[in-house]
């Protein structure tokens, strides 16, 4: 579904690139983690996934296409294809909730009729049946992400892309949130997940790509927020950091 | 759906930006009356030449008694004189430049001049001698005024050989001048009117930047994102264009009333002239507001 073929990202060419050579597949249907530090390139993914930015080498392919080959005029239909959820939410604050997913397919131009159908459904799916009329502030956080997904998934999208969806949020509200997202991927949408919570990624145990100054470090299945396998050349900090976790990790393994 | 959509993000961008599309409107609105007014000068001005020209002639004064011109050393115009002037006038050479002349005798002039000015006392103190008989020519093409000049200005009994056309052509030249002023005044409006509209369409897009942020990640297209500002700047512009067009209308219907009873034998244009003016005007108020929007959006709205 995501294809990256020695990808490289440079913003600044006096700076260490954004993305340093990336390789990497995602499948259809998979639900994969992109855990760093803030740095590390995992905006850069996703920006690049977007074409909102061009990889500076190399190429990136979605959906089969190669998104260097996309014409300006049509990386609408790209982004049609694809819903992004982030941090901060970004919901239409003159809006109620019902207006705020509809907006997402009034502008590709659905018919009134469909909106109707859709609009409900997709709000029972994120769990938000009979708060269409609320207005954003009139919602917690965790509401209003789930508002925010809804309008990421309105369209039926291939791929959901998700920027530290749970940043803003606490930890139970977050679990709830990765129910949803857990839901949407269970329905056959490709969810790629940016974040720094470590529990959710411990809970979940899904495909985990890491990645550190731009480099992929490590990509595993059904994996941890941090490494179960230590890595040549990773340094002591890391590991000493790490090594609690590698012990419980080995404990439910066995 | 589409449309009704684009409309209602029209109507939340005009509400939300009032005091600067106000301000778009009456800039655009004063503009677009200089164009205007320049324009329609022009056409009062055609209009003008084209009812006097008709009228005007060349007038081939002869000399009279109290002639001081040098063709006049010999005295009065004489019989033979005359007769020999109205030949040439007749003369191949002359006649295919003319469609027909007159000879106004001193008595007929004095006749017309007593007309012309019979609300004044000049009248009392003007004698049938001090008037000059003349040729009145009407002629085919008015420009051709220099042939008739130079052929009879030098012969014996001719006192001056005037072109009526020359006292309007003084007026036209200062209406010239007049909506010359006025097309300078509306460009520099027109200047003001465009970084006005600039200006407005940067805050607009600044202040739906979140709109247009989740329409591009929804994947809209450049139109429907763009459309909506694009004709924020159009619909103020030529309602703006609307006011300057009423505003000329309103010109011209005191042209037609209080003026032309005051200037008899001026002819005016007419109201219905406005509708020359007015599509002119929209299409380019609603022209520059476009393209000026487009350009704008093309910086300061990413898609």
């Amino acid at each position: 579904m995501i294809r990256f073929e020695n990808v490289t990202k440079v913003y600044d060419p006096n700076a260490r690139p954004a993305l340093d050579d990336v390789s990497l597949e995602i499948e259809r249907g998979e639900f994969t983690f992109l855990v760093g530090a803030s740095g590390s390139g995992k905006s850069t993914f996703l920006r690049l996934i977007l074409k909102e930015d061009r990889a500076t080498s190399g190429s990136v392919y979605v959906a089969g296409q190669n998104v260097a080959n996309i014409s300006s005029w049509r990386v609408p239909r790209l982004r049609r294809g694809i819903g992004v959820v982030f941090q901060d939410f970004r919901l239409l604050p003159q809006k109620n909730v019902f207006a705020n997913v509809a907006f997402a397919m009034q502008v590709i131009g659905k018919s009134r009729s469909i909106i109707k159908e859709t609009v409900p459904e997709v709000l029972k799916t994120v769990g938000l049946e009979g708060k269409e009329k609320r207005m954003p502030h009139e919602l917690s956080g965790g509401e209003q992400q789930r508002v925010a997904i809804a309008r990421a998934v309105v369209n039926r999208p291939g791929i959901l892309l998700a920027d530290e969806p749970t940043g803003n949020l606490d930890p139970i509200t977050s679990m709830g949130i990765m129910g949803v997202l857990d839901k949407i991927n269970q329905n056959g949408t490709t969810v790629v997940m940016a974040t720094h919570d470590d529990d959710i990624v411990n809970e979940m145990r899904k495909r985990v790509v890491e990645l550190r100054n731009g480099k992929v470090v490590r990509d595993e299945a059904k994996a941890l927020y941090t490494s179960m396998i230590p890595v040549v050349g990773e340094s002591r900090r890391l590991k000493d950091a790490s090594g609690e976790e590698l012990d419980r990790a080995a404990g439910v393994q066995q | 759906m589409r449309l009704a959509f684009i409309l209602g993000e029209i109507g939340s961008g005009l509400r939300r930006n009032l005091s600067m599309v106000v301000s778009v409107i009456l800039v655009t609105f004063v503009s677009l009356t200089f164009v205007g007014a320049a324009g329609m000068l022009q056409m009062q001005i055609n209009q003008m030449k084209g009812y006097w020209y008709d009228k005007v002639q060349v007038a081939i004064f002869l000399c009279n008694e109290s002639s001081t011109a040098a063709g006049c050393a010999s005295g009065a115009v004489t019989d033979e004189q005359r007769e020999n002037l109205g030949k040439m006038l007749e003369s191949p050479a002359v006649k295919q430049y003319i469609s027909d002349f007159q000879f106004e005798s001193q008595a007929e002039a004095f006749q017309h001049f007593k007309e012309q000015f019979s609300n004044s006392p000049i009248v009392d103190s003007v004698t049938q001698d001090q008037l000059p008989a003349s040729f009145r020519i009407n002629m085919k093409d008015p420009e051709k005024y220099q042939i008739i000049s130079e052929t009879f200005s030098s012969q014996p009994g001719v006192e001056t050989v005037s072109d009526q056309r020359q006292v309007l052509e003084r007026i036209f030249v200062w209406m010239n001048g007049a909506s010359v002023v006025a097309m300078g005044i509306a460009g520099v409006m027109i200047v003001c009117a465009v970084l006005l509209i600039t200006t407005t369409i940067r805050l607009s897009a600044f202040s739906r930047r979140r709109e247009t942020g989740i329409m591009r990640l929804v994947g809209a297209s450049k139109t429907v994102i763009q459309l909506p500002f694009i004709l924020e700047g159009v619909i103020a512009a030529v309602i703006g264009a609307l006011l300057a067009s009423g505003t000329l209308w309103l010109v011209t219907l005191w042209l037609n009333g209080d003026l032309s009873r005051q200037f008899l034998n001026t002819p005016f244009i007419s109201s219905a002239q406005v509708l020359v003016v007015a599509p002119v005007l929209i299409a380019l108020g609603g022209g520059l507001a476009g393209i000026a929007s487009l350009l704008t959006l093309r910086r300061y709205l990413k898609v």
